[in-house]
């Protein structure tokens, strides 16, 4: 067996018989993988909404001459949240204890105002005080604006006919109250009885020209109601992109974390036991050690994502997240995290030799790892800087590397590109530690 | 003038602007024993890990041929591991065959199978020799290597130095103990990182 292999497998053993350690490492995956796999249910979860029908709402109410079937058009509406009619005083109650995330509350008027269509009724929303709020407030503002696209046809239907009315002429009715509309037929017919002087060719020039006006209309208030409107083309991914998203940004951090603090520790705690000057004396070479402890990196960090994405996968397919986990995946993803794990291994190595006193180099692994990790979440727009910095170091790579093994229906172009960026900087990075490592003999 | 064991030829380390040993020269030669005594700080530790190959100089050379054994002045063995795990990964390490690792633990009556953190401070010690001998040394390397141990392992340490010095091989040991040069053939005087023509009385006076 080679020097490094013996050195490799003297590390794990030495893992094994650190209680604390060991509890934490295996701890660590399972709360980690239960954890993002809550927020990963949370995020497909629909969220409780109390419905408070101060109005006694009708079961069809009529706006612009069309009639609505209210319940029908709440269900087809409320996608993403989960309706539930309360008495205010049993919603407020709940939302006070949690059990509802918001309430709305439709209040008295509501309907004869919508009935109007002259000016916006007003349902009132309130939200919890947690975390969730934000993401009710826009869960509840994207069930308004379905509502508000299912009546705007009315009234852009409505207001179209009162259109015609005026093009052609009739009976009509506004706010209860019915009347007759000469039109601008009529006016043209009269004006074509009428002596052909220069007053009244200029009416009569004035009506066709608002004829031809009216006449475009009707793609004019279309227009106006969806001056953008936005289609999300079929995705191409295999499975749910933000499951993948959080998975691959859980498994990125926990091997950044991980593979630096027991690289840098390992290393260091050679020098700790005095180890070092004995491996020194011509039985393991720099570069040697240097793989030893990359390797360890590399398979404790695999074993860890492998716990991870195990444990994840059950916790979604419990959950019944959408997508599920793509266990055919999990091979390459395992690939990815290797590299990963070993390039943050040989940058764990230089901390470690830098430190040169385990406890020290594990602090200093704690303090240089959340810069990193924040650092490859910026992304390329926002401080540009921040982003070039990042792509110097291997997490926002791994993240890459791991979202497309998790989610692309053909991830090998992106994951031969952060192959690539990994090997790079790994080698880079065993270079600097394979020459800091002569700072443990000292 | 029989060819030596083991050659230093101007060695000298420093650390930083630290000169911890100034360029010495030093010949280890079959069946002799050498002390290196000194005050603390005098280089001697700096001076045996350079012969040991566990320190790289900042200028001159060791030269061997010889197989070379080393006994640090801490002990230097993983804490997690037993002492025969820790022998059998440096036999291994150092490609010994694995019978020699029952050989030591039954000559330093080692606990074999107890994590060596858990050894007292003397079995540790032995561990350290015991690490030392894996390779059966023609040098033998020793620093303070009396400084933990009871008087029937002292003596077990010096019959050791015996076995090695009658077996045609050289042994070189840094001591605080000036009683313990009676062992040498020859002793060494280190001050402020220099051999000195001193006396170890003039030294310690």
């Amino acid at each position: 067996m080679s020097a490094t292999l013996l050195l490799v497998r003297k590390d794990l053993r030495v893992l094994a018989r650190s209680p604390l350690l060991l509890g934490a490492l295996v701890a660590y995956p399972i709360v980690i993988a239960v954890l993002v796999g809550l927020v990963a249910g949370y995020a497909s979860s629909k969220p409780r909404v109390a419905w408070v029908d101060e109005d006694n709402v009708p079961p069809v109410v009529e706006v612009a001459g069309r009639s609505f079937h209210v319940q029908t058009i709440v269900d087809e509406v409320s996608k993403n949240v989960t309706l539930v009619r309360l008495p205010a005083r049993e919603a407020a109650r709940q939302l006070a204890s949690g059990r509802v995330v918001a309430t709305i509350t439709v209040p008295a008027g509501f309907v004869g105002t919508l009935e109007t269509a002259a000016r916006s009724p007003s349902l009132v929303l309130h939200t919890g005080t947690g975390a969730l709020a934000s993401r009710v407030t826009q869960q509840v503002q994207a069930l308004v604006y379905q509502l508000n696209r299912r009546l705007q046809g009315a009234f852009i239907r409505a207001n179209l006919a009162y259109v015609q009315l005026l093009l052609h002429g009739g009976g009509g009715s506004f706010l209860g109250r019915r009347f007759d509309v000469l039109g601008l037929d009529g006016t043209q017919r009269l004006l074509a009885s009428m002596p052909p002087t220069k007053r009244v060719k200029a009416i009569q020039s004035f009506v066709h020209d608002a004829r031809a006006g009216l006449a475009q209309t009707g793609a004019a208030l279309t227009a106006t109601a969806h001056p953008i409107e936005l289609r999300q083309p079929k995705s191409h991914g295999r499975s749910w992109v933000l499951s993948s998203q959080v998975q691959s940004y859980g498994i990125a951090l926990t091997v950044t974390f991980l593979a630096l603090l027991l690289a840098a520790g390992a290393a260091a705690a050679e020098r700790d036991e005095g180890t070092i000057a004995r491996l020194r004396r011509g039985l393991v070479d720099r570069s040697q050690l240097v793989a030893s402890k990359v390797a360890l990196a590399a398979a404790v960090g695999v074993a860890v994502a492998a716990a991870l994405a195990i444990v994840f996968g059950i916790v979604v397919e419990a959950g019944g997240v959408t997508g599920g986990e793509p266990w055919q995946r999990v091979p390459l993803l395992l690939v990815g995290v290797a590299l990963a794990a070993a390039a943050v291994g040989a940058a764990g190595v230089l901390l470690g030799s830098l430190a040169r006193e385990a406890r020290t180099a594990s602090l200093l692994a704690v303090l240089v790892v959340l810069p990193v990790v924040f650092l490859g979440l910026v992304p390329r727009g926002a401080v540009a800087a921040a982003w070039w910095v990042s792509q110097a170091l291997p997490f926002a790579h791994a993240v890459r590397w791991f979202d497309a093994a998790l989610y692309d229906s053909s991830p090998w172009r992106a994951v031969g590109v952060q192959t690539a960026w990994l090997l790079g900087i790994g080698a880079v990075l065993f270079g600097a530690a394979r020459a800091s490592v002569r700072r443990l003999t000292l | 003038m029989t060819t030596p064991l083991l050659r230093a030829v101007a060695v000298a380390r420093r650390f930083g602007d630290v000169v911890a040993l100034a360029p010495t020269d030093v010949e280890l030669h079959a069946g002799e024993t050498v002390a290196l005594v000194g005050p603390n700080g005098a280089g001697k530790s700096t001076l045996l890990s350079l012969l040991a190959g566990a320190l790289e100089p900042s200028e001159g050379a060791v030269e061997t041929e010889a197989r070379v054994g080393w006994v640090p002045q801490r002990p230097a063995h993983y804490a997690r591991l037993s002492a025969r795990e820790n022998l059998e990964l440096f036999a291994r390490l150092e490609r010994v065959p694995g019978d020699r690792v029952d050989v030591l633990l039954d000559r330093f009556s080692l606990p074999p199978d107890r994590p060596s953190g858990d050894l007292s401070v003397g079995n540790r010690q032995r561990l350290n020799v015991a690490l030392s001998l894996l390779a059966d040394p023609q040098v033998l390397l020793l620093d303070e290597p009396t400084a933990s141990l009871d008087p029937g392992q002292r003596r077990r340490v010096w019959e050791i130095v015996g076995e090695v010095r009658a077996g045609g091989g050289a042994v070189c040991f840094a001591t605080q103990n000036l009683e313990e040069t009676e062992h040498a053939d020859r002793v060494l005087v280190l001050v402020d990182g220099r051999v000195v023509p001193a006396s170890v009385d003039e030294v310690f006076a």
